[in-house]
C-alpha cells in the first residue's frame, strides 16, 4: 500500500493519471455516448454465438424466400439466398470489428515502431525511416491495398494486412512528433546522463509518454480501417463465406437488391458501418482532447 | 439593401438566360428521336479493343460481329451454318480442298466492292502475321493455302480434314483499308470513323468505358437494318444498368440477376426475356495434374486419381437443388457437357442424385469409414478435400456450401475456399486444387470446348500456355476427339461428339451441374420485338450473330421519350442552383463589406 | 483510408536556421527519391499479382496453347524480369508508358483521356467541400457549443463515417429517375456548348454530391479547431479591446490566420481524394482514373496499372510538395523557425 519502490510510485502516478483522464472523458457527452454504443455493439458481437444460431448463415439451411421484406419472422427481411439479414448483420459485426481492430494493431504497431525509431535515433537512420514514411504516405493506399489483397490468399487476414500495411504512416508521423517533444524534456536528459541505454529510455520513458496519444489515435484508426475494409469488400475483395458488412453490401449490389428496392438489405449494413465508425470517432476525439492538452479547448 | 435587391434581380436574370435556350433546345432532340430509330443497349462488360484481329472479350467480339460479316453465319433459329459472305461451298473428294462461292455485288460501307480477294487477304494475313493471329489464330492453324482465283471464288486447302470449316468465326476485313496497316497491326486501334465494314452496322464513335455508337450500314448484303443506330452504353454494374432501363436511359439490358429480373418483370413498358444459356457451370475434380511431358504438377489430393472416388462425388451432386436454391430457379439442371440448347450435339444424359449409391460406390471401392464416421483413403489416412471457388461469382458460395453438406454425408469433409477469379485461375492452372468450380461458354460448333479436355491442352513443361479445363488426358477421349474433328459426315460426327461426352462423364473429371439462364429485359414501349437466337427461347444479346440488333422492331409511333427533357430540366435546375449560390455568396459579401464600411 | 481528421497532418518543419533554398532543395530532393521508389515499386508490385495476363486477356475466347505462347511472346512476357524492367525504364525516360494489354492503346493516351473527368469530379467536389467546410467551420467554431455548432459537426462526422460507395448507392436509389446513373455525357445530347454543359452538370451532380458529403467534414473540423486555437490568441483580445465588432474581428483577424492549416490540408488531401475517387467512379460508372485503375487491376493489364499507379502516386507527391512549400510561404512563423 505505502510501498515506496520507484516502480510502485510510477504505478500509482499512472493510475492517478488514468483516473483523471477517465473523469475528464466522462465530461465529454459525445465521447460517453460513443463509448456506450461501442460497448453495446461489441458485446452483442461477442455474444452472437450464444444468442443466435450460426446455422442460419448457411445458405443450405436457409428457410426464407429470396429478398423477402421485413416480417415477424425476419425482422430485417431476407437476402438473395433466403437468409435473415438481421442474423448476417449481427455476425457481420464480428468480422467487421475483427478486421478493423486487427488491421489497426498492425498499422499502429508499424507506425509506433517507425515513429519512435525515427525520432529517437536521428542521423541516417532517421533519414531513411522518414523517407520510407513519406514514401508510403504518397502511395495511393486504396490501389496498394487492392493489389495486396489480391496477392495474398483470400480471407480476412489478407484484408487485415492490406489495410495495416498501407495505413501506418499517419501514426508514424504523429508518434514521431510526440517522441521528439518528449525526448526534449529535461528528465530524459537526466536519464541519459545517468547512463541509461536506448532500451531503457524508449521502454521506460518515451513509450509510456507516447502511448496514451497512440491509444487515442488507435480508436480513430479503427474507424478508418472499418471503412477501408468495407470499401475493399465492396470492390469484391472480401471473403463471401465470412461476410462482413462490406461483403453484405457487395452481395446486395451483385444480386441486384438496389433495383429490387430491397432497402432492408441495402440500408442496415451501411448504417451499421456509419454508426460504429462514428462511435469510434467520437471516442477517439474525446480521448485525444483529454490526452492532448493542446486540443483540450476544442 | 439595394445591393441585395440587385443580386436577386441578377439571379433571376441568370436563371432566365440559362433556362430559355435550354428549354427551347429540348424540342430538338425529341423531334430528332422520333424520326431516327436508336437502340440503346447497356453493356456491363468492358469493351477493350475493336481491332478485329486483337479483340478477345465478349463485348468486343459481339460488336465486331456487327461491323464485319464472316464467311458463313449461324442461323437465327437453330444455329446451323448459313451463308455469310459465301453463298455456297463444297469440299473436294480429298476432303482437304474447300471452295467457297463469294456472293456477287456486295459492297463495303465505303461503296468499294467486297470480293474473294478481301477474304483471301484476311486469311493470308493471319497465316503470315503473328499479330493478326492473336485473337482468331486457332481457326486458321490447320490452313495450308488460301487463294482467290477470281473475285467470286475462294479456295482453302487444309493440312488435315477439318470438320469446322463452316464455323470460322473470323471477321473479314477490307484489303484496301488494311493493306497499309499490316506493319503496325499491334498498335492499330481501328478507330478511323466511320470504320469501313461489311456487317449490318458501321462503327461511328467510341469512347472507352463510356459508349460505342454504330449506324446502320445501307450496303449490308441482307439489306439495311430496321433501326438506324445502335448505341452501347457502358455500366460498371448490372444494377446501374437495370436502373437505367427503368429510367428509360437505355432500351435493352442483359446479364440480369434473378432479383433484377423479377423486379423488371412487373414494370410497365418493360418486357423480360428469359433465355436458355449456352454456358455450363461445372465442378472440376483434379485427376492428377500434369504437364504435356507427363510431369506431375500441383498439390491435388492423390486419392482423386481414383475414378471411383470421382464418380461417387458426381453422384452426390443434386443439380436440381442447386438450380432451385443458388440460381433462384433461373438455370437448367446440368447433365451433359454440351448444353441442351445445342440439341444436335448434346447427349442430354441425366445424372441421378443418389447419396446412398455414392456411399455404396465408396464402400465397394475400399474407402472405409473411420470411428468418427469420416472416410479414410486407401492408405488409411483421413480423406478431406479442398473446394475452391470464385468470390466474384454469386453462386459459388451457396453451391460450395451445398456440396460441402452432401459430401459431408458421404463422410468426406470439405473445406470451401473462395478466392478472386484471377487467383482461382492461377490455382487451377498450377493444379493446386482438389475440387473447383469452373464455367465455360459453348459455341454452335462443339470443337472448342471439346479441345479443353484433350492431352494437347495440357500446359508445357514450364506449366504455362495450357488451355486444359480439368487436366483430363485420356487416350480413348483423344481418339474420339480427333475422329470428330476430321469427320466431314455430320451424322457420324454427331455420334463421335456424343461418345466423347459419354467418355468424359465416365472419367468424372468435370461434373456439369447447371446451365444458367440468360436474363434480359427491354423497353417494350420503344421496341415491340427482337429476334432471339435460338428461336424460340433464345437470347437477344450475346448471340452467335447479329440478329438481335439487326432485326429489332421499333414500337409504333407514340414512343415515350420523356427522358431527355427531364434530364435537361434537372440539368437546368442544378445549373440554376449553382449560379444562384454563387450570386448569393457574392451579394452577401458585398452587403457585408458595405455594412462594415458604414460602421 | 483518409485518416486526416486530426489537425496533426501538417507538421511544422523542425530544425532552426535552415535557409529557404536549402529547405526547398531538401523537399524537392525527397520528393524525387519517392518518385524513383514509386517507379520501381510500380513495376515489381504488380508483377507478383496472381493471374496470368495472357489467360486473363483470352478469358472469353477458346484459344489453343500455340496461340497463348504467341501472345505471351508478343507482349514481351517471356523475357527475364530484369530485361522487362529495363525496357519499362527506357520507355518511361522517353515518356512512353507502354501499350495497354487490354485496350491495345498507348497507356499515356488512356490516362490523359481519364485525367479530365477525374479532375472535374475531384476538383469540383474539393472546391465545394472546402467552401462548405470552411464556412460551417468558421460559424461553428466562433460560437462553440451552440446548437448550430453541435448539429453541423455531428452531421459532418456522420457523413464522414458512412462508406462512400454506400452513400452513392443510396443517393442513386433515393433520387430515382432524376439523375443519370452512368457516365459523364450522353452521346444523344445535341451539340452546342449549353446543352453539353447542362448534360455534364446533370451527370456530375450525384457523384460530386457523394464526394462532397464524405470529404467536407475534414475541412470543417480543421477550420473549426484552428479557429478555436486562434481565438485564445492575444491579438484577438487586442482587436476586441480596440472596440472592433465581433464578426469583424472574426473575419479580419481570426479567420485569415486560421485558414493556414486548412489551405495546406486542401493540397494534402487532393491527391488522396483522387485515388479515393475509385469507389465513386465505380458506383456511377464515371470514366475517370480511379475506374481505369480498378479495371486495370481486374484485367491484369500490367502496363496500364504501372501507368495509373505512377500518375496517382505522382499526383499525391506533387500535392504534398506544394503543401510543404506553400505552408512555408504563407506562414511566416514557419519561415522564421
Amino acid at each position: 500500500m505505502t510501498s515506496t519502490t520507484p516502480a510502485a510510485i510510477t504505478w500509482r502516478r499512472r493510475r492517478a493519471a488514468a483516473a483523471t483522464v477517465w473523469r475528464q472523458f466522462l465530461r465529454d457527452r459525445g465521447g460517453v455516448i460513443g463509448l456506450a454504443v461501442l460497448v453495446l455493439i461489441i458485446g452483442l458481437a461477442l455474444l452472437a454465438p450464444v444468442l443466435t444460431d450460426a446455422a442460419g448463415l448457411d445458405p443450405t439451411q436457409a428457410t426464407g424466400g429470396r429478398l423477402q421484406p421485413p416480417s415477424g419472422t425476419y425482422l430485417l427481411g431476407t437476402d438473395e439466398l433466403g437468409r435473415s439479414v438481421l442474423l448476417q448483420l449481427w455476425w457481420g459485426a464480428r468480422i467487421s470489428l475483427l478486421v478493423g481492430v486487427l488491421a489497426t494493431l498492425v498499422s499502429v504497431g508499424i507506425g509506433t515502431l517507425f515513429g519512435v525509431a525515427t525520432a529517437h535515433f536521428g542521423g541516417w537512420v532517421a533519414a531513411v525511416l522518414t523517407r520510407a514514411t513519406d514514401f508510403f504516405l504518397v502511395l495511393p493506399s486504396l490501389v496498394l491495398a487492392i493489389a495486396l489483397s489480391t496477392v495474398l490468399d483470400r480471407g480476412i487476414f489478407a484484408i487485415v494486412l492490406a489495410i495495416g500495411v498501407t495505413s501506418w504512416p499517419t501514426t508514424a508521423r504523429l508518434v514521431r512528433a510526440q517522441t521528439l517533444s518528449v525526448e526534449s524534456r529535461p528528465y530524459i536528459e537526466r536519464a541519459w546522463a545517468l547512463g541509461a541505454g536506448h532500451l531503457h529510455v524508449i521502454g521506460r520513458h518515451v513509450l509510456p509518454a507516447v502511448l496514451p496519444l497512440v491509444f487515442a489515435n488507435t480508436t480513430l484508426t479503427v474507424a478508418s480501417s472499418i471503412i477501408a475494409e468495407s470499401t475493399l469488400s465492396f470492390l469484391g475483395l472480401g471473403d463471401p463465406s465470412a461476410a462482413s458488412w462490406g461483403t453484405m453490401l457487395n452481395s446486395a449490389m451483385l444480386s441486384g437488391a438496389v433495383t429490387f428496392g430491397a432497402w432492408w438489405y441495402l440500408l442496415p449494413p451501411g448504417l451499421a458501418i456509419a454508426v460504429i465508425v462514428l462511435a469510434f470517432m467520437v471516442c477517439g476525439r474525446a480521448l485525444e482532447s483529454v490526452l492532448n492538452p493542446r486540443l483540450r479547448e476544442r | 439593401m439595394r445591393m441585395r435587391r440587385i443580386g436577386v434581380c441578377l439571379a433571376v436574370a441568370a436563371c432566365a438566360a440559362l433556362g430559355t435556350p435550354a428549354v427551347t433546345g429540348v424540342g430538338a432532340p425529341q423531334a430528332h428521336a422520333a424520326d431516327s430509330k436508336v437502340l440503346r443497349v447497356a453493356v456491363t462488360t468492358a469493351v477493350a479493343s475493336l481491332n478485329p484481329f486483337l479483340a478477345y472479350h465478349q463485348a468486343d467480339t459481339e460488336i465486331g460481329r456487327m461491323m464485319y460479316e464472316f464467311l458463313t453465319a449461324y442461323d437465327q433459329t437453330d444455329q446451323h451454318p448459313v451463308p455469310g459472305l459465301a453463298e455456297s461451298w463444297q469440299v473436294g473428294t480429298d476432303k482437304l480442298t474447300w471452295t467457297f462461292k463469294i456472293r456477287q455485288g456486295m459492297k463495303w460501307s465505303d461503296d468499294k466492292p467486297i470480293t474473294a480477294k478481301d477474304v483471301a487477304f484476311t486469311y493470308n494475313l493471319m497465316l503470315t502475321n503473328a499479330v493478326a493471329r492473336t485473337a482468331n489464330g486457332n481457326f486458321v492453324s490447320n490452313f495450308d493455302t488460301v487463294t482467290a482465283p477470281d473475285d467470286t471464288t475462294l479456295v482453302v486447302r487444309t493440312k488435315q480434314p477439318q470438320a469446322t470449316m463452316l464455323a470460322l468465326d473470323v471477321p473479314i476485313v477490307p484489303e484496301h483499308v488494311w493493306a497499309s496497316k499490316v506493319d503496325k497491326l499491334v498498335n492499330y486501334t481501328n478507330l478511323d470513323f466511320p470504320v469501313v465494314g461489311s456487317g449490318p452496322f458501321t462503327l461511328v464513335d467510341y469512347k472507352p468505358d463510356q459508349y460505342v455508337k454504330l449506324k446502320a450500314n445501307p450496303n449490308f448484303w441482307r439489306g439495311k437494318a430496321t433501326v438506324d443506330e445502335v448505341d452501347f452504353y457502358h455500366y460498371d454494374n448490372t444494377d446501374a444498368a437495370a436502373q437505367a432501363l427503368i429510367k428509360g436511359d437505355v432500351d435493352l439490358v442483359s446479364k440480369l440477376t434473378a432479383a433484377q429480373f423479377d423486379t423488371l418483370k412487373g414494370k410497365d413498358g418493360i418486357t423480360t426475356n428469359k433465355a436458355v444459356g449456352r454456358r455450363f457451370n461445372d465442378l472440376i475434380i483434379n485427376p492428377g495434374a500434369q504437364t504435356n511431358t507427363r510431369q506431375p504438377i500441383g498439390d491435388g489430393n492423390p486419392a482423386l486419381r481414383d475414378v471411383k472416388l470421382r464418380q461417387a462425388i458426381a453422384q452426390a451432386i443434386d443439380a436440381k437443388t442447386l438450380v432451385d436454391k443458388s440460381y433462384g430457379g433461373y438455370a437448367e439442371p446440368g447433365s451433359s457437357y454440351i448444353p441442351p440448347v445445342f440439341s444436335k450435339w448434346s447427349t442430354n444424359q441425366q445424372r441421378t442424385f443418389d447419396l446412398a449409391a455414392a456411399n455404396r460406390t465408396l464402400d465397394e471401392a475400399g474407402y472405409r469409414k473411420g470411428p468418427d464416421g469420416k472416410r479414410l483413403d486407401k492408405e488409411g489416412k483421413p480423406l478431406t478435400l479442398r473446394l475452391i471457388g470464385d468470390s466474384g461469382q454469386p453462386t459459388d458460395n451457396p453451391n460450395g456450401q451445398y456440396l460441402k453438406s452432401w459430401l459431408g454425408q458421404l463422410g468426406i469433409p470439405v473445406d470451401v475456399q473462395l478466392v478472386s477469379g484471377d487467383k482461382l485461375g492461377d490455382v487451377t492452372t498450377a493444379g493446386n486444387y482438389d475440387l473447383s468450380f469452373s464455367t465455360w461458354g459453348v459455341n454452335p460448333d462443339p470443337d472448342a470446348v471439346l479441345t479443353l479436355q484433350t492431352c494437347a491442352a495440357l500446359p508445357d513443361a514450364e506449366g504455362k500456355s495450357g488451355t486444359t479445363e480439368t487436366f483430363t488426358c485420356d487416350e480413348q477421349y483423344d481418339q474420339l476427339y480427333k475422329a470428330q474433328l476430321s469427320e466431314l459426315d455430320e451424322g457420324k460426327r454427331v455420334q463421335e461428339v456424343k461418345q466423347a461426352q459419354q467418355r468424359l462423364a465416365e472419367l468424372a473429371t468435370s461434373v456439369t451441374f447447371a446451365y444458367p439462364d440468360q436474363l434480359e429485359a427491354y423497353r417494350s414501349d420503344r421496341f415491340s420485338s427482337f429476334a432471339v437466337q435460338p428461336n424460340p427461347g433464345g437470347v437477344i444479346t450475346g448471340q452467335n450473330g447479329y440478329w438481335g440488333y439487326y432485326k429489332a422492331v421499333p414500337a409504333a409511333a407514340g414512343t415515350s421519350s420523356g427522358v431527355t427533357p427531364t434530364g435537361l430540366v434537372i440539368g437546368i435546375v442544378v445549373a440554376v442552383v449553382v449560379v444562384a449560390g454563387v450570386v448569393l455568396l457574392v451579394v452577401s459579401r458585398r452587403r457585408k463589406s458595405t455594412a462594415d464600411e458604414r460602421e | 483510408m483518409t485518416n486526416a481528421l486530426s489537425p496533426e497532418v501538417v507538421e511544422p518543419t523542425r530544425g532552426a536556421g535552415r535557409g529557404t533554398l536549402r529547405y526547398v532543395a531538401t523537399k524537392v530532393g525527397g520528393a524525387l527519391v519517392s518518385l524513383v521508389l514509386v517507379v520501381v515499386l510500380g513495376f515489381f508490385l504488380f508483377r507478383v499479382l496472381p493471374g496470368d495476363p495472357v489467360k486473363t486477356i483470352t478469358r472469353d475466347a477458346p484459344v489453343d496453347p500455340a496461340r497463348l505462347a504467341e501472345l505471351r511472346a508478343q507482349l514481351g512476357l517471356d523475357d527475364p524480369l530484369p530485361v522487362q524492367f529495363l525496357r519499362y525504364l527506357g520507355g518511361l525516360l522517353r515518356g512512353d508508358l507502354g501499350q495497354s494489354y487490354n485496350y491495345r492503346q498507348p497507356v499515356l493516351d488512356l490516362i490523359l483521356d481519364r485525367v479530365g473527368p477525374t479532375l472535374l469530379l475531384v476538383g469540383t467536389a474539393t472546391v465545394i467541400a472546402a467552401a462548405l467546410g470552411l464556412w460551417l467551420g468558421v460559424r461553428g467554431g466562433w460560437r462553440r457549443g451552440s446548437r448550430f455548432d453541435r448539429a453541423s459537426t455531428g452531421i459532418a462526422l456522420l457523413l464522414w463515417s458512412a462508406p462512400t460507395f454506400w452513400l452513392g448507392m443510396v443517393l442513386l436509389t433515393v433520387t430515382g429517375t432524376l439523375f443519370p446513373s452512368q457516365g459523364i455525357i450522353d452521346p444523344a445530347t445535341p451539340p452546342g456548348l449549353l446543352p453539353q454543359a447542362l448534360d455534364l452538370l446533370h451527370h456530375l451532380a450525384l457523384p460530386c454530391l457523394t464526394l462532397v458529403a464524405v470529404i467536407y467534414a475534414q475541412y470543417l473540423l480543421v477550420m473549426r479547431s484552428s479557429l478555436l486555437e486562434e481565438m485564445n490568441a492575444d491579438y484577438l483580445t487586442t482587436a476586441r479591446a480596440k472596440g472592433l465588432r465581433d464578426d469583424l474581428v472574426r473575419r479580419r483577424h481570426a479567420v485569415p490566420n486560421a485558414l493556414l492549416p486548412t489551405v495546406t490540408l486542401i493540397f494534402l488531401n487532393l491527391g488522396m481524394v483522387v485515388s479515393g475517387a475509385v469507389t465513386v467512379e465505380t458506383v456511377f460508372s464515371w470514366p475517370g482514373l480511379g475506374q481505369l485503375t480498378f479495371k486495370a487491376i481486374n484485367s491484369r493489364d500490367l502496363p496500364l496499372l504501372q501507368g495509373t499507379f505512377i500518375v496517382l502516386a505522382g499526383a499525391v507527391l506533387v500535392m504534398n510538395l506544394v503543401a510543404d512549400l506553400l505552408y512555408r510561404v504563407i506562414d511566416p512563423r514557419v519561415r522564421a523557425a
